[in-house]
């Protein structure tokens, strides 16, 4: 009831005109979005220079108002280091004067740190986002618990994978909180980082989802609300290219977490005897995301979106489980379901990027790349940080070969998103596309020094190294990032990594390594059965072994499934003809030509019916004597020919 | 063998079947259990079929949907049971569920699905793959996933899995018969010694063509106790037609019919002999009977698809055999026959779809294999229909019609050795068409190796002659050799024999001339050689100088003319 709220206030104001007061009042008028009445109640008296609530309110009203630039001032008068205690104790604070400019009960540390955010917040929206990082991060400083500010240097990926460690490691939790407390702060914190720079296993997930106590995520939490965001966490959808000679792996980046997360994890899991807290938390919905996500980036995607839809059952808006189960239905062509979210988000929330992101995300699955890019687009404009939307618009140029419109997306992505490798990696990928292999390294490169452990950067490198005929150096690295990929996966490796162990196998008959290329061919066919190209390739390498049958066989195979691959069909046109050149006439045949062997019988006779007409008398009495002596011969020599 | 304890493994199976709803195997072990009914079992033998386990509620409902094939319902109840019953009920429904919308989007049968589409298969291949590896399959679940990867086209994995699951569960029919379709050798495999083994290696038999050796074993069989079953009959009669041991497999199929009138099982085969042997009565007799008992069967649909061919009523054979594919998409012998039919009606690219999908589902059919190669010969695309005969050939390594046309694409690729070759090896099993001899004679001939050539002419004039009475219209190709025999001896100085030929040739209107004027020129030349002998030593039979090319034989002729 704000209006009442108002209404009061106001005459309190007239009655006491006390600052407190007015403090009161201009919340009501930023509650009924009157933000410029607010701002004018509190500058036409000063507060903002003396309050550093109310300065902190203006702040806000400005910000809501989108008048970055005067909240930058208002923002600037209080200079935060001023104010900042030696000691952090409440009760021994500074001059005497200041201390009734925090009205309530409020503990200091979480006012700075608010300070702090909403500076940071006002530089985001100017774009610089580095200072707004150094903001954010001395908000965490002030505050450990103010999740908003650690939350929005990762979801905007304004951090390398090593930089939020380092932040991470960085943060004061021992002096701000109990023992137990920091434990499960960090734990909380660690499931927000980056997960897909590196693989990792999953850690067993709990079977049911129990409600959280999530008593200690909001107390965490600051009492100020910005306008809602939707959280997004980085989502690669992936984009469908193949190349000629060598099927480009396309995917998206997948994973997970570094060997420091591991042992966080292995942490984590002794952790819950001793904490019983920690234990209930990792049902909390956020820790299960947390899960979802790192089965999404393991390239897990049937386990992740059964994870995600029992999320969202509980759930239906969670924000942040949103942009994961939108990426996972891409995966799995689950058009319906996306329609269905989409519409109902629309309907919902159509002031989110996350809507609009799913719509477009929508129309890309179903192919109609125009919409696609419009509703992107959209969505981009909704929230200019929004990163996946960025991606999945340079996808939506990318499937249609429009590389250079593509490379302008991903270029916008990779400035907005600092710290991740992925935007960087898709741009390596339209040049080695594009035939500009030496700048593609160049990218891959950058994204390498950005996420180290990536297997899909070490095979995008694989990959050029291939086109650049550097077989060894290709081997290298496919080997490598199969590696890293096992090392996650006891059982088998998903599906999506069928490129790789197929490009391997192209790299292996390259190097003339044939039993090994046809070993590798073999186990992808294992990921993706029946696959035209896969097919081909053994049948190729059959070819060049010299099992020519069998190459025969395989390119047959290829053919049925894909009738009008010329490589195939030229190559089975020559292998056939060449089939009949080398083998024998059919299996068994003798290598000379067989010499005739007459049945008993060599001579042709006449008959006695013949004779009367003969006229040569002699001749046909020695015929018949001839006949005679042979009949019986004849006959079995007639017998063993018909059988 | 103890036929008691063979009787106990058989309830027990059709127990453990029915209860998964592999309703195939339940028959065909009721079958053996039935054809087992003078062997009589104490009560306490007879396994207990309730027992109290977990999950029942669930798995009761699961059942009773998949019963009456709710599939996806079945699997949704399922979802998310451990135990091995239930779990197998999940997969299997959801695979029985992903066949059946397969079947209900196709349109057209013409083009079956399309196995590019597969993504649910693969889907549900991959929870298999998982649990697999985690060593969570049990033998029927192992089955499943067999067949599955079978599907997918793994065969060597799916090898892996069937044998894995019959070390589990050894009365899995289903499982031996899958796994007797799918290996090419004989001993390779390590399965378990099991009295159903002798079943499985009968039927990989028959699957291989190792006819002889599938006989033996149903006989022994049967002389063991199983003489009434039905399933050894028709096996023995199956091996009976690929020996093309026609008339003993109809009266085997009769046999079987008699018993069991209601058999729908390899009718079709039945009904092939029925065509081949041209008796119209019984096939359109069988083609009533099987239409009364059940129309929509593939079987049934075979039967009349080849009643109608035997009438040449092509486009309706077609027709039939479409609806067959259409209810079953990998019934073999529809596929086969019905490029047989398309092949009559001159549909070339038709035929060879269906010969490619025959040979898609069944590497061996040998017949398909032929029907490419006819295919490709018509599109004078030699080398191709060249490894199709080979292929034929190679399941068929006695059958002449393969050979012979292995030979005449190597003819018309130029390559006469090898077509030479194939010849010869074509009269060693037996010519049956008669036409290889002629031809090999000739390729000797046209491979200078007279010696050869004379000696196969000489035998297929032989065998001409004496089947007279019963020779075709054309006679060329006989009075052709008789000619190139006559001047053979000529050459030869043989002058009896080629008198004996020449005079042969009088009787065709054709050589009429020629054999008057190879005559004259014996009859010259004996009287040289009746003055050489007054002159001189009788130095009988030296052959002349001239013994050279006889390919073309006027030309010969000319030579001698001359001199």
């Amino acid at each position: 009831m704000h209006e009442t709220a108002l209404y009061w206030a106001d005459k309190v104001v007239a009655l006491t005109e006390n600052p407190r007061d007015i403090y009161w009042l201009a919340q009501c008028m930023y509650h009924l979005k009157q933000y410029h009445r607010a701002v004018h109640l509190m500058r036409s008296r000063n507060l903002e220079k003396t309050f550093i609530l109310c300065n902190y309110l203006t702040v806000r009203c400005l910000l809501a108002a989108n008048e970055l630039n005067e909240a930058l001032l208002v923002v600037n008068i209080l200079d935060v280091e001023l104010f900042m205690p030696q000691s952090s104790t409440i009760s021994n604070c500074i001059n005497g004067n200041l201390d009734p400019l925090i009205f309530d009960d409020k503990p200091k540390n979480q006012v700075y740190a608010s300070i702090m955010f909403l500076k940071g917040k006002v530089l985001e929206g100017m774009d610089n986002r580095i200072l707004a990082a150094d903001c954010y991060k001395q908000a965490l400083q002030y505050d450990v618990y103010c999740f908003e500010a650690f939350d929005s240097l990762t979801r905007y990926q304004m951090l390398t994978a090593s930089e939020e460690e380092e932040l991470l490691k960085s943060l004061p939790l021992t002096e701000q909180c109990s023992l137990e407390e920091a434990e499960i702060l960090r734990c909380l914190y660690e499931s927000k980082l980056k997960k897909y720079h590196a693989p990792a296993a999953v850690p067993p997930c709990p079977s049911k989802i129990v409600y959280a106590d999530n008593r200690l995520l909001q107390s965490g939490h600051l009492v100020l609300n910005i306008t809602p965001h939707c959280i997004s966490k980085l989502t690669s959808t992936p984009n469908f290219i193949s190349s000629t000679s060598i099927s480009t792996p396309n995917q998206p980046v997948t994973e997970v977490e570094s060997k420091k997360k591991l042992k966080s994890m292995d942490m984590e899991s002794s952790d819950t005897i001793e904490n019983p807290c920690l234990e209930k938390l990792k049902s909390s919905l956020d820790m299960i995301v947390a899960k979802a996500e790192r089965l999404y980036y393991n390239c897990d995607f049937q386990q992740c979106s059964n994870l995600t839809e029992v999320i969202l059952k509980q759930d239906p808006w969670h924000t942040g489980c949103l942009p994961i189960h939108i990426s996972c239905q891409i995966e799995l062509k689950e058009s319906n379901k996306l329609f269905l979210l989409a519409h109902n988000l629309v309907d919902l929330y159509p002031n989110l990027a996350i809507s609009w992101y799913a719509v477009g995300c929508y129309y890309y699955i179903i192919g109609k790349s125009d919409y696609a890019r419009r509703y992107l687009a959209k969505a981009t404009c909704l929230d200019r940080l929004f990163g996946p939307a960025w991606l999945a618009y340079g996808h939506s140029f990318a499937i249609e070969n429009e590389h250079d419109q593509a490379m302008a997306a991903y270029f916008k992505a990779s400035q907005l998103m600092k710290g991740c490798h992925l935007p960087l990696l898709y741009i390596g990928l339209e040049c080695g596309l594009t035939n500009n292999i030496k700048l593609a390294e160049k990218f891959f490169q950058q994204a390498q020094n950005i996420a180290p452990d990536d297997p899909f950067i070490l095979h995008e490198k694989g990959v050029i190294n291939f086109q650049n005929l550097e077989y060894k150096n290709a081997e290298r690295n496919f080997k490598e990032a199969l590696e890293k990929i096992k090392k996650i996966h006891s059982g088998p490796i998903p599906q999506r990594w069928m490129s790789l162990l197929n490009n391997l196998g192209h790299t292996c008959r390259k190097l003339k390594k044939y039993e090994e290329a046809l070993e590798y061919h073999h186990q992808a066919l294992l990921l993706s059965p029946q696959n035209a190209a896969i097919y081909s390739a053994i049948g190729f390498v059959h070819s060049l072994i010299g099992n020519t049958e069998e190459a025969v066989e395989w390119f047959h195979k290829a053919l049925g499934l894909e009738r009008d691959d010329t490589f195939s069909s030229t190559m089975l046109n020559y292998v056939i003809e060449q089939l009949s050149e080398e083998r024998p006439a059919y299996p068994g045949a003798p290598d000379e030509i067989p010499k005739y062997v007459p049945r008993e019988r060599t001579r042709m006779t006449l008959t006695f019916s013949e004779m009367e007409e003969s006229s040569v008398d002699k001749d046909i009495s020695m015929s018949i004597s001839a006949r005679d002596s042979t009949k019986v011969e004849e006959s079995q020599s007639n017998m063993s020919l018909s059988i | 063998m103890d036929l008691r304890s063979i009787k106990k493994d058989i309830l027990r199976g059709i127990h453990d079947c029915s209860q998964r709803g592999l309703y195939h195997s339940v028959k065909w072990l009721s079958e053996l259990n039935f054809s087992l009914s003078h062997v009589k079992l104490s009560h306490q033998f007879i396994p207990e079929s309730e027992e109290f386990e977990d999950e029942q509620e669930e798995y009761l409902l699961a059942k009773s949907y998949f019963d009456i094939k709710e599939y996806d319902r079945c699997a949704y109840f399922v979802k998310s049971c451990t135990t091995p019953k239930p779990r197998f009920l999940y997969f299997y429904s959801q695979y029985l569920s992903i066949e059946k919308k397969k079947l209900d989007n196709m349109t057209d049968s013409n083009c079956p699905p399309d196995s590019s589409k597969n993504n649910s298969l693969k889907n549900l291949c991959e929870q298999l793959q998982h649990d697999f590896y985690q060593n969570k399959l049990d033998g029927y679940a192992l089955y499943l996933y067999g067949v599955i990867l079978k599907r997918l086209d793994l065969i060597s994995s799916s090898i892996e899995a069937f044998v894995k699951a019959l070390s589990f569960e050894p009365m899995l029919w289903c499982c031996w018969f899958e796994l007797g379709k799918l290996v090419s050798d004989k001993n390779s495999l390590s399965l378990p010694d099991h009295w159903m083994k002798q079943f499985y290696i009968a039927h990989a038999c028959l699957e291989q063509l190792r006819n002889d050796e599938a006989l033996e074993i149903c006989q022994s069989l049967c002389s063991q106790g199983f003489e009434n079953s039905t399933y050894l009959m028709s096996q023995v009669a199956l091996g009976h037609h690929n020996n093309r041991d026609l008339d003993k497999a109809i009266n085997m199929f009769k046999k079987i019919l008699e018993l069991d009138p209601y058999r729908l099982d390899n009718l079709d085969t039945y009904s092939n002999l029925l065509y081949v042997q041209e008796m119209k009565t019984q096939l359109a007799d069988l083609a009533h009977k099987v239409v009364s008992i059940d129309k929509y069967r593939v079987e049934t649909c075979c039967v009349i698809g080849n009643y109608y061919s035997l009438r040449s009523d092509h486009a309706k054979a077609v027709l039939y055999f479409r609806r067959a594919l259409k209810l079953n998409p990998q019934f073999l012998s529809a596929w086969t026959l019905m490029g047989h039919e398309f092949m009559e009606m001159k549909n070339i690219n038709a035929a060879i779809q269906s010969y490619r999908h025959a040979i898609e589902i069944n590497h061996r059919d040998y017949r398909a294999w032929y029907g490419l190669g006819q295919t490709y010969e018509i599109l004078k695309m030699y080398f191709y229909s060249l490894y199709y005969y080979k292929q034929a050939q190679q399941l068929k390594p006695n059958d002449s019609r393969m050979i012979i046309a292995l030979g005449e694409t190597y003819e018309k690729l130029d390559k006469i050795e090898n077509a030479l070759k194939c010849y010869y090896k074509a009269c060693s099993v037996g010519d049956v068409e008669g036409l290889a001899l002629i031809r090999l004679a000739k390729l000797y001939d046209k491979l200078n190796e007279s010696e050869n050539a004379a000696a196969a002419f000489t035998e297929y004039c032989l065998r001409e002659d004496d089947n007279k009475e019963k020779m075709y219209d054309d006679q060329t190709e006989f009075f052709n050799a008789l000619q190139y025999l006559a001047n053979y001896h000529l050459n030869k100085g043989q002058l009896d024999d080629a008198y004996t030929y020449a005079y042969k040739c009088l009787e065709c209107n054709e050589t009429k001339e020629q054999g008057k004027a190879l005559l004259r020129v014996i009859a010259a030349k004996r009287g040289e050689q009746d003055n050489e002998v007054k002159m001189e030593d009788p130095t009988e039979n030296t052959s002349p100088p001239e013994e050279t090319n006889t390919s073309d034989m006027n030309f010969s002729l000319m030579i001698l003319e001359n001199q």
